[in-house]
């Protein structure tokens, strides 16, 4: 992109930020506002600028609207000092906090909405690179290449699948209360799902990872579900554990299982079918991972990390990360996508096709006169500049 | 449950000696009429050399489970803390306040194994609740007990055996399903703080001769044993911090993160010496052992390759890694802290 474009790309969309931002009450205030780390990301410059405070959503509105960041995040943490470097900060707590990304699913669709876009040049392409050639850049030759994706109506489900996933072993194992779980559309290509509850925002990051474990069904041992080993290879007895196999992950392997406490011979039976007790092990571990919620690890055990704030805009796309009152009427793509639709005029890289507020594009044209939300869509997503 | 109604439940002088940290201990001390003049009565020597026994059984990793004078044992329980104190050395302490906090452990297994629900109820309130503000519950079928998901893991998750992770556990409905041993257990780090706690608070009165006396003799006992081995723990990479936290704690560390915790130190370059002292605190420690292993990752026995410190990745997949911010963008432990400027 020439100096030109790109200065002429980056003001477009921030004057389209800037513009949502203008409308009154968009971002939703965080509880305990003072006690919170705030930083923000600018157009076009690397490194987050962080260790804010803010007193107030006035305080904090001011700063955005003079500065139109591309992203802005808030700690999850609050601290008695926020604005102290991290080593001193004096964390209180921070709220739990699960991440599901569309693009850990691995979903079959995927490919079917996929371009790639140089790291160096930004030339994008819809179709797959060469792997054999260690994808060289048809323009430059360069050798990084992004891949980025236009999410379908079938990614979104399969998010929403597994946020449902998640809510039933919060509100079920768990026990929380519906009311304590907040699910957000990421702006992006997932899902996040805020805990309000004190007693979790407590934990420290190894007890928010034993919880990860938990949720997404990591580490179940053999003995969990009655099988034991003894010390020669291979061999086992059967023992269950005192507290029964009526709940929780018990439970669910031993449905699959279709065993109760009561079954010993059909579980030992079961076993020597597998082949002995490293074979089941094997077994356990992968139904239950296979059973378990495709959470992001890192991002829950983070105590530190800061989070988009509910009612921004992320970079990534122009949509806003949102509420999402019923979830399964939830359409990101009509209701996060927020921006105006005053006409911009764009240069589109590739050929592309996008659905938002109800509306299709197809747009094989270089040049193109599209509504700003969908502008910006495709700027974000670097499959265009402005003209 | 109505626990202001139970805490005025009198706990008997034998649950005073087996509980001897608990405030009732000394408050019944205090009504009893007790006073620091009474350790220079030469009827006092027993429970003085009760108490340098107390301490030297307990130092060696031991518990003290003498139980047949109640009022005795409380007063050695005092006692065995002031000689500690004035023995001043931070790893005598440790050792002292481990033991001390198993030996109420072996006890409050088995009171709560004998006892009918009232009286369980009554020590839950004074110990459980009072002290570690845990709650706990009697499950349904007065089988099992049960605590609260998040204070489940606000303990558990600093043991390493896997069978503590919480999918591990009957988790129903907000609450983890325990029997006895395994709520005892769950708070016997806290008991050992709370000990530890008591005795750093302390403040010595001029100490009976007959004490010092025999503290000044432990102490030149256990001197060359246990001085100069204290590990600075602060800039480590948070993994690393970890591990060495277990291994103060006394608690065991899963062979991986003891693999990692040596690579780690040889990678920085500590001395071999050092390296092995940082493994003192381990349950199973035996020094020639431990030598020969750090030896065998450094290259100089066996089978002569020198072994690299573990990834993050890898570490991540076998639960030791604990990421902070600062962990961003490294792939190996030794990273930490380097690419800062
Ligand atoms: S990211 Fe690496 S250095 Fe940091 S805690 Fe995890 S394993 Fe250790
Ligand atoms: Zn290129
Ligand atoms: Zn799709």
């Amino acid at each position: 992109m020439t100096q030109s474009a790109l200065a002429k790309t980056i003001s477009a969309v921030r004057s389209a930020f800037r513009g949502y931002y203008f409308k009154p009450n968009m971002i939703e205030t965080p509880d305990m506002i003072e006690q919170r780390e705030f930083g923000y990301m600018q157009f076009a410059q690397v490194g987050m600028v962080r260790h804010l405070s803010f007193n107030s959503m006035k305080e904090l509105t001011a700063t955005i609207i003079k500065e139109a960041p591309a992203d802005i995040y808030c700690s999850n943490a609050y601290y008695r000092f926020p604005t102290y470097p991290m080593q001193e900060k004096q964390w209180l707590g921070a709220d739990l906090i699960f991440d599901i990304d569309g693009k850990d699913l691995h979903l079959p669709c995927v490919s079917s909405h996929s371009y790639f876009v140089c790291a160096n040049c930004g030339r994008a392409s819809a179709s797959a690179p060469d792997e054999k050639k260690g994808y060289p850049c048809q323009l430059c030759s360069g050798k990084e290449l992004d891949s980025v994706s236009i999410p379908c109506a079938n990614c979104i489900d399969g998010s929403k699948k597994e946020v449902k996933h998640l809510i039933e072993f919060l509100t079920g194992d768990l026990g929380m209360k519906q009311g304590a779980i907040q699910v957000y559309f990421s702006g992006n290509n997932g899902f996040h799902v805020h805990i309000s509850d004190g007693a979790y925002a407590r934990l420290d990051p190894q007890a928010r990872s034993d919880l990860v474990g938990y949720i997404s069904g990591a580490g179940l041992m053999a003995e969990s579900v009655g099988v034991r080993k003894r010390n020669a290879e291979n061999l086992f007895l059967i023992k269950f554990p005192k507290s029964g196999l009526a709940y929780g992950w018990r439970a669910r392997v031993a449905d699959k299982l279709k065993i109760k406490s009561s079954s010993i011979i059909k579980l030992k039976h079961i076993v020597e079918q597998r082949g002995g007790y490293t074979p089941f092990k094997v077994d356990v571990d992968r139904m239950a991972r296979d059973m378990g919620v495709r959470i992001d690890p890192q991002v829950t055990t983070d105590v530190h990390r800061v989070f988009r704030m509910p009612g921004t805009l992320n970079s990534k796309s122009g949509l806003v990360k949102m509420k999402c009152g019923d979830l399964d009427s939830f359409d990101p793509l009509v209701e996060a996508c927020l921006l105006g639709d005053n006409k911009v005029s764009v240069r589109v890289k590739t050929s592309v096709k996008l659905k938002l507020k109800n509306k299709s594009f197809n747009i094989s044209k270089e040049s193109a006169e599209l509504p700003a939300y969908a502008a910006v869509y495709l700027i974000c997503k670097r499959l265009a500049e402005a003209n | 449950m109505d626990s202001s109604n139970l805490s005025s439940i009198r706990m008997g002088t034998g649950d005073l000696a087996k509980y001897p940290f608990l405030n009732e201990a000394g408050e019944y001390l205090r009504e009893s009429g007790f006073g620091w003049e009474e350790l220079e009565r030469p009827d006092m020597k027993d429970v003085i050399d009760r108490a340098a026994e107390r301490v030297e059984v307990e130092v060696s990793g031991n518990i003290y489970d003498k139980l047949d004078r109640y009022e005795i044992e409380i007063l050695t329980f005092l006692v065995s803390l002031i000689m500690v104190k004035s023995i001043g050395m931070e790893s005598v302490l440790r050792k002292f306040t481990l033991a001390e906090a198993r030996r109420a452990e072996k006890f409050l297994t088995e009171d709560l194994k004998r006892q009918n629900e009232m009286q369980k109820r009554s020590l839950f309130a004074k110990i459980f609740d009072d002290l570690f503000k845990l709650k706990i519950e009697i499950s349904e079928d007065g089988r099992l007990l049960k605590v609260k998901v998040p204070d489940y893991l606000a303990r558990s998750s600093h043991f390493h055996e896997q069978e503590w992770k919480l999918i591990n556990r009957l988790v129903h409905n907000g609450y983890v399903y325990l029997d006895v041993d395994e709520t005892v257990r769950l708070v016997r780090n806290e008991l050992s703080v709370l000990i530890y706690e008591k005795i750093r608070m302390m403040t010595l009165p001029t100490l009976p001769q007959a004490i010092k006396v025999k503290a000044d003799d432990l102490r030149s006992k256990l001197a060359p044993r246990y001085e100069y081995r204290v590990t600075a723990v602060t800039e480590y990479p948070p993994c690393v911090k970890h591990a060495l936290e277990v291994m103060g704690r006394g608690e065991n560390l899963p062979h991986s993160a003891r693999v990692m915790l040596a690579t780690y130190m040889l990678a920085i370059r500590k001395p071999v010496d050092q390296i092995v002292m940082m493994y003192e605190n381990a349950p199973d420690f035996n020094e020639k052992i431990t030598r020969y292993q750090v030896e065998h990752l450094a290259g100089m026995k066996g089978s002569r390759t020198k072994y690299s410190v573990p990834s993050c990745d890898k570490l991540r997949n076998e639960n030791l890694c604990f990421a902070i911010a600062e962990c961003n963008g490294i792939i190996n432990p030794i990273q930490f802290g380097r690419k800062r400027k």
